[in-house]
């Protein structure tokens, strides 16, 4: 995995989540002003990411303190969650 | 799959062999595993790292979880002004924050499947406000308080979240509360009785079946409040 696969793969769950209603682009505000997804469908995106993540052999852990005290930056953008998802497949490989 | 914290006595205890006796897969929590007829786990739930590794065990075990019952607690009867800080500590970290480490971990569980019935346990003492209670009451409360906001917080995904909240009844959790303080509490309640284990144990089989499915973030006083 590099980070272009980690955005493609982000970029998909988002779009899977919200049914295609949401284009996923880098600068895509996932919270706060002009979120593209409420928090419930952030959870969903956190659960797609879990299974996603299975597949490529580690887990996206978004429920540890570091996540979640850096959450704010952490799911700021489709790019920063993005390079979440990546630094963890390269963490515990 | 069904998990029930606080397994290995008291209510808990009673309500997983309850669901196990009906047929229904139960996995126990409790911190001392001890010789039960269901699954069960060592697990504190007041160490987040220690149930966050049995949320991740069952994720990997693919086990489907549609319900939780979490009645796990301490009681500690003393009056709030001789309380010492590391009692106070040890009861809201138990209880309050057991209950919130254990429904942020295993209700992703639920989510998957959009479906599920949670059951948080609290105390009639809270809102009968007894006195020598005041710190596990506010445990409980914490509990309570938590428990409505979560419903509305679950609720778009199907799961439930309730809490029960029994008066006096005859566990290891009462042992040392002399029984003229019984007494008196139940005298408090709507229906004047001490209810049993048995009691308890419908009201949680209700809570977790079809027949609740109109109820979420409500508050069950056992006996009336």
């Amino acid at each position: 995995m590099n980070l272009d696969s980690s955005k493609k793969i982000v970029g998909d769950c988002i779009s899977e989540i919200t049914d295609g209603q949401v284009v996923p682009v880098d600068d895509l505000n996932l919270i706060g002003k002009d979120a593209c997804l409420d928090s419930m469908k952030l959870v969903e995106l956190c659960l797609a990411l879990e299974d996603k993540a299975a597949e490529y052999g580690f887990e996206f852990d978004w429920t540890s303190e570091a996540a979640m005290s850096r959450s704010q930056s952490l799911f700021r953008t489709l790019n920063s969650l993005s390079k979440e998802f990546y630094a963890q497949s390269q963490l515990k490989q | 799959m069904i998990l029930v914290t606080g397994a290995s006595r008291g209510l808990g205890r009673s309500v997983a062999v309850r669901l196990a006796n009906k047929g229904q897969e139960v996995l126990g929590l409790s911190r001392t595993c001890s010789d039960l007829p269901f699954q069960n786990v060592s697990c504190d739930v007041s160490d987040y790292a220690a149930v966050k590794a049995v949320a991740q065990d069952l994720k990997k075990g693919g086990k489907e979880i549609t319900g939780f019952i979490n009645a796990a607690g301490i009681a500690s009867m003393n009056l709030a002004l001789t309380t010492p800080p590391s009692v106070t500590q040890k009861l809201i970290q138990t209880n309050l924050m057991g209950t919130i480490y254990c429904c942020q971990l295993f209700a992703p569980l639920m989510i998957r499947r959009k479906f599920g019935s949670i059951i948080n346990f609290s105390t009639i003492a809270v809102t009968l406000g007894l006195k020598g209670e005041s710190i596990y009451s506010a445990s409980k409360a914490g509990v309570e308080g938590f428990s409505r906001a979560f419903a509305r917080e679950m609720a778009d995904f199907n799961i439930r979240v309730n809490c029960l909240a029994p008066g006096p009844i005859k566990t290891d959790l009462l042992k040392g509360v002399r029984d003229e303080q019984i007494e008196a509490i139940v005298s408090r309640q709507v229906i004047p009785k001490i209810f049993l284990a048995d009691d308890v144990c419908d009201l949680c089989e209700f809570l977790l079946g079809q027949q609740s499915q109109s109820i979420s973030g409500q508050v069950l006083n056992v006996g009336g409040a």
